[in-house]
């Protein structure tokens, strides 16, 4: 990128123009030569020994906060200390509750939950594709799905209190709400994005319609649904810690709230922190999902 | 088998005769005999893509029909497959799982299905390649994978709509060579869509020249020099000559 290796009148632009037309007249692209053999625990640490700069801020904050905690609120008004809790009194906690089995206890109440939910929600892809491949089907329906979808799932937490009672069901159905309409709304445009010819041809090689929808919609509307199970599962995961702090006897909402009652805010930052961190790992883990099963997705969508 | 006959094809978007209705094909009829090759040729906009879309079901005609050995086409269907200009090959599916596609839509038995891919495999010479997804490929080798899934079914009639129209001229004149030594190992009667006039001469046994909106044959060709054809020959350059004609006088046609 710097400008001495270009001559003058030339800029960058042009000399990356010009590399792409070469590389475009070559008749066939010279073999890249092997890569040399690399530790892969060797690429590891040099990967975030990179990245440990950009946590330096972090580092501040954190060191800021344990001073604030441990050092400047004892001093100001000790009672104002509880409600702050240092980073060092977090992990301990956080030790604790991990060797206890209690933090893993709640955490598995959720995920139960939120996998529960997302069984039941997974309806909405055949819905969807039905939506999105037969018109009468979108004309009968959407209107209902558009009525319905602005609501937010929290705004059904009286009404499902009086239909499921306090407990797992009706936690599971705020969370099932959450996730419903991601994936319904990413699952129509899935097939209506399809590519036309690409389902014209396999009519053209005999596929009936039947096959068509399993084996081309389907497949085709596979990365958009994927997308919206993504954005489900994130918005099912807020739902749930919502629904669990207003009813339930388990899980990560109720963890936290529970903990309010006695004050203990060391473990209502551990909730929080795990909260936040399987959230997480779990758009992480859709993502690497998305990589390994649909390459030419990502392929396609250069 | 695979003799195809348009009689008196007519197609109008719209309602006929009212204001704003378009007719793109107007009264379009020829014939080509089993296991030659057809050329159509004319602007973008004289309704070729739409014959051809008729030939392979896609639209209805609103007058005439197009038949295959007799039987008229009403719908999609492997006897007469289709070639796709961006070639529309499935991207999740590898190159051989594509290529047995409509073996499998035909529900033909697995061992036999792996026998006749492996034959389409060698046809269009993608040895090698079988379990590649189809971004891993050039644009000529997809062509060839469409080329190849489409003959595996083993279709009486196979439509082209600018199959080669997206690859550059070296890649472009290379597979023109290749379809013509393709065809004549495995004969089949070919209904090739094109603009370019080259194209036309040196792949086609008849020519059908179309005009300009609507679309009607201006001319029906028979090319009878011999194959391979030699670009530099006096009787390749006459035809060419005698094609661009017939072209040209359809350029202004729009601003009667």
């Amino acid at each position: 990128m710097q400008s001495r290796h270009v001559p003058p009148p030339q800029s960058d632009a042009g000399e990356d123009v010009s590399g792409r037309i070469e590389a475009a007249r070559a008749p066939m692209p010279p073999e890249p030569a092997a890569p040399l053999p690399v530790n892969p625990v060797l690429v590891w640490i040099i990967r975030v020994g990179a990245y440990l700069p950009n946590l330096a801020l972090f580092g501040v904050m954190i060191a800021l906060w344990e001073f604030t905690s441990n050092v400047w609120l004892p001093r100001i008004d000790p009672q104002m200390a509880v409600l702050m809790p240092a980073p060092t009194t977090i992990a301990v906690t956080a030790a604790a509750m991990i060797m206890s089995g209690e933090l893993f206890y709640h955490l598995v109440a959720s995920l139960k939950r939120e996998a529960t939910a997302f069984v039941f929600a997974s309806a909405a892809i055949p819905i969807g594709m039905a939506m999105g491949w037969w018109r009468p089907v979108y004309n009968q329906m959407n209107p209902i799905v558009e009525l319905l979808r602005p609501i937010p799932p929290l705004a059904w937490i009286p009404l499902s209190i009086l239909w499921f009672g306090l407990g797992d069901e009706q936690n599971q159905f705020i969370i099932f709400l959450g996730m419903f309409f991601p994936i319904l709304i990413n699952t129509i445009m899935g097939v209506r994005n399809i590519e036309p010819n690409l389902v014209r041809a396999a009519r053209s090689l005999g596929a009936s319609e039947r096959r068509v929808l399993t084996r081309i919609v389907l497949k085709g509307a596979l990365p958009e649904i994927v997308t919206g199970i993504r954005i489900a599962l994130g918005f099912g995961w807020m739902a749930l810690v919502a629904a669990e702090l207003v009813g339930a006897n388990s899980g990560l909402g109720f963890l936290i709230n529970d903990a309010r009652s006695m004050l203990r805010t060391d473990i209502i930052t551990v909730g929080m922190l795990t909260i936040g961190i399987v959230g997480l790992a779990i758009d992480a883990g859709i993502r690497a999902l998305t990589r390994r099963t649909l390459p030419w997705s990502l392929a396609m969508a250069k | 088998m695979g003799q195809v006959a348009v009689s008196a094809v007519s197609k109008i978007y719209g309602e006929p005769g009212a204001i704003g209705s378009v007719v793109a094909l107007d009264n379009v009829s020829f014939e080509i005999p089993d296991n030659r090759f057809c050329a159509i040729l004319g602007h973008s906009g004289c309704g070729k893509t739409t014959l051809l879309n008729i030939a392979a079901g896609f639209e209805q005609a609103t007058k005439g029909v197009v038949t295959v050995d007799g039987t008229p086409i009403r719908e999609p269907g492997w006897q007469h497959t289709m070639i796709f200009q961006d070639y529309a090959l499935f991207p999740w599916m590898s190159v051989a799982q594509n290529i047995a596609f409509g073996l499998e839509m035909k529900n033909i038995p697995r061992p036999e299905r792996a026998r006749v891919t492996r034959h389409h495999v060698e046809l269009v010479g993608l040895q090698g390649f079988e379990h590649k997804l189809p971004h891993h490929l050039s644009g000529g080798m997809r062509q060839r994978v469409a080329i190849a899934r489409a003959l595996a079914v083993g279709p009486r009639v196979l439509l082209m709509d600018e199959p080669f129209a997206a690859l550059d001229a070296q890649n472009r004149s290379l597979m023109q060579d290749e379809l013509v030594l393709i065809w004549q190992r495995e004969p089949k009667t070919v209904l090739l869509v094109t603009h370019s006039i080259d194209e036309a001469i040196k792949l086609a046994d008849y020519i059908v020249v179309m005009t300009r909106r609507p679309g009607r044959v201006k001319s029906f060709i028979e090319v009878d020099l011999p194959r391979p054809r030699d670009e530099d020959s006096a009787a390749y350059a006459k035809l060419k000559r005698r094609l661009r004609m017939l072209i040209h006088d359809e350029i202004g046609d729009d601003d009667q």
